[in-house]
């Protein structure tokens, strides 16, 4: 499990907590770095199109969807293994999920957060998003829950919900630890945060209770909320979109993708926040063995997705196919193949598996994969609706990229926040995989 | 009064919580920096009641789920297609996620009952058990049982012993 030696319980308060508490100007520039692209790439022309309009995007009259709602399945995808794996592991007890599960958690729920921004990006007229919810209103209106839109506000604000405590539950104990180990005014909030924990036989007990039940709750909810916003899609009638295999096919993507995400975090906290004694070769070897296996499992559906629409021979979904395989998009379609069918083969090779270097290429290169899916999906299916009259193309506008590529920066800078202010991997859940100390030895 | 014993080793730790338990001493507290199984048994700690909010939290959220989608749709009538007004399959989607969310909300309740949390009065406590230390605290002992306690705690192998108020 550690690949330098078992560190003591003191040790690994002082190692993780360091990481905290001593900040220096490198952090401080990068933050400054990932918040100035965040306002300048985001903001401001999420600011300009609310002046100007939704019409200031690339979407038109035949592609009404673009790449807010593509971003928005993309970052909801990488989302869905924080959490979800972090509770599926947690049931099956798996001990290395100890070290990886909190920077995981965290990466949902800034994925989550980035997500929700792109609906509102998307909304247009953003002040009127309380619509959406079923809250008493002057007009007695009341929002239509035989809507997949209205399945999406329910599913996302649980999983936001859920994920949250998921995670701050989980803390509590290493909140306590950070409030033993400062002073000041960091003490007194740490107090607060860490609801006096003492870690008593009975606060662990009542604990371990709840966060089970937390993960038996959590499971279910990640599955249905890609399965739900899915249904965005499936429960339309337009070419592309209108398949049954799309429930399993976004939950499995999301899963994929959310992976290959947690791979690249932890490549960068081994390398930024010195966890190296931590997130170790077993890590990466299981991480990679499950990535293989979604990949394969990935690269099936989309053959089955292929394979039922030839099968089914209807003549508007032969002519969406035929524009995703071989029209205007045709190269993005193949090279999303490649990087998320083909390349992931190469794990496969425990060489590849155990280096580092490698898999964060790999994990990379599946999620620009899977960005291309989602852009895929909205971009090729829309503009082939039924008849030619409706045929179009829809290309994202200077403001959709920059929004785009600011949303990357946004959860950078959410996470680094993260990092100095919950212990990015668990104090007392690493303790639990050191073997206790024996007076006799 | 409460006293205070700190041990390095685990087994130490459990030793002088067995016996502290077997001499009588109920009110006892164990800290760990970690969860510890043996502990929880010692103190009795068997199938927590966590699980009945848990159950509560979910039926109410189906049961919530499920009236707030049927009762907002006869509120504000939206026909489409001529389809039923209350159509049964996507109002338990709804209700799913209705269940999920307050199962989550009351587990959390259910968390912070049972475990007295939050509870930012003073009390007894070392900081070494959040880092290393495995710490037993018995509180409410007589003035003719401390010295009893101690040599227990002693005899187990503490490596510290402190007194202190209880109200502290």
């Amino acid at each position: 499990m550690f690949d330098h030696g078992q560190p003591s319980y003191a040790e690994v308060n002082k190692d993780i907590l360091s990481t905290m508490l001593e900040t220096g100007p490198k952090y401080w520039m990068l933050l400054g770095m990932t918040m100035s692209v965040a306002g300048i790439c985001f903001f401001m022309p999420w600011i300009y199109q609310l002046f100007v309009g939704v019409g200031a995007a690339g979407m038109n009259h035949n592609a009404v969807w673009g790449s807010y709602l593509s971003n928005f399945i993309f970052w909801i995808g990488l989302s869905h293994s924080g959490t979800l794996l972090s509770a599926v592991l947690h049931i099956t007890n798996s001990p290395w999920r100890k070290s990886i599960y909190r920077s995981a958690e965290a990466m949902t729920l800034f994925s989550l957060m980035t997500a929700t921004l792109f609906v509102m990006v998307h909304l247009g007229r953003v002040w009127f998003v309380h619509w959406s919810f079923p809250i008493p209103n002057q007009m007695g209106l009341w929002p239509n829950f035989r809507s997949p839109l209205m399945f999406d506000v329910m599913a996302i604000t649980t999983y936001l919900t859920a994920s949250s405590i998921f995670i701050y539950m989980g803390s509590v104990p290493d909140f306590a630890a950070v409030r033993d180990a400062s002073t000041g005014l960091r003490r007194r909030l740490y107090t607060i945060f860490s609801f006096g924990w003492r870690g008593t036989a009975r606060e662990w007990h009542t604990l371990g209770w709840a966060y089970t039940f937390f993960a038996v709750f959590v499971i279910p909810l990640a599955v249905s909320v890609h399965s739900i916003v899915s249904w965005d899609f499936a429960l339309s009638a337009v070419p592309g979109f209108h398949h049954t295999i799309f429930a399993p096919y976004f939950v499995c993507g999301a899963i994929y993708s959310g992976t290959a995400g947690i791979v690249t975090v932890m490549y960068c906290l081994r390398k930024f926040l010195g966890f190296e004694r931590y997130i170790g070769q077993v890590h990466l070897d299981s991480l990679g063995k499950l990535l293989i296996t979604l990949s394969l499992i990935w690269s099936y559906i989309n053959i089955l997705e292929l394979f039922t629409t030839w099968f089914g021979g209807t003549s508007f979904e032969l002519e969406a196919l035929s524009f995703r395989l071989t029209g205007f998009y045709a190269p993005l379609y193949w090279e999303m193949l490649i990087f998320c069918a083909f390349v992931p083969l190469l794990m496969l090779f425990k060489k590849i598996r155990w280096s580092w270097n490698k898999m964060l290429l790999i994990s990379i290169l599946i999620n620009i994969g899977m960005l291309t899916e989602r852009f895929i999906i909205v971009a090729t299916s829309q503009p082939r609706k039924f008849l030619p009259d409706s045929f179009g193309y829809y290309v994202p506008s200077w403001i959709e990229i920059s929004i785009s590529v600011g949303s990357f920066a946004i959860f950078v800078t959410l996470f680094l926040i993260f990092i100095k202010w919950v212990p990015a991997i668990s104090i007392y859940e690493v303790k639990e995989t050191l073997k206790p100390l024996r007076r006799n030895v | 009064m409460a006293i205070l014993g700190s041990f390095a080793f685990e087994e130490d730790f459990l030793g002088a919580a067995r016996k502290l338990k077997s001499s009588g001493f109920d009110k006892l507290s164990l800290l760990s920096p970690l969860p510890l199984e043996e502990a929880q048994e010692i103190m009795g700690l068997e199938k927590s009641p966590v699980r009945h909010f848990s159950l509560a939290g979910a039926i109410f959220g189906a049961i919530a789920g499920f009236a707030m989608a049927v009762a907002t749709s006869l509120v504000f009538i939206l026909p489409t297609g001529g389809r039923a007004i209350i159509t049964v399959p996507p109002f338990l989607i709804i209700t799913y996620e209705m269940t999920i969310l307050f199962g989550v909300l009351f587990t959390l309740l259910g968390f912070h009952f049972v475990s007295g949390l939050p509870a930012w009065r003073d009390k007894p406590y070392l900081t070494s058990a959040g880092i290393d230390r495995f710490v037993v605290i018995v509180e409410g002992a007589a003035a003719d049982q401390v010295a009893r306690a101690e040599a227990i705690i002693r005899d187990a192998g503490a490596d510290e012993i402190r007194h202190v108020e209880e109200d502290q």
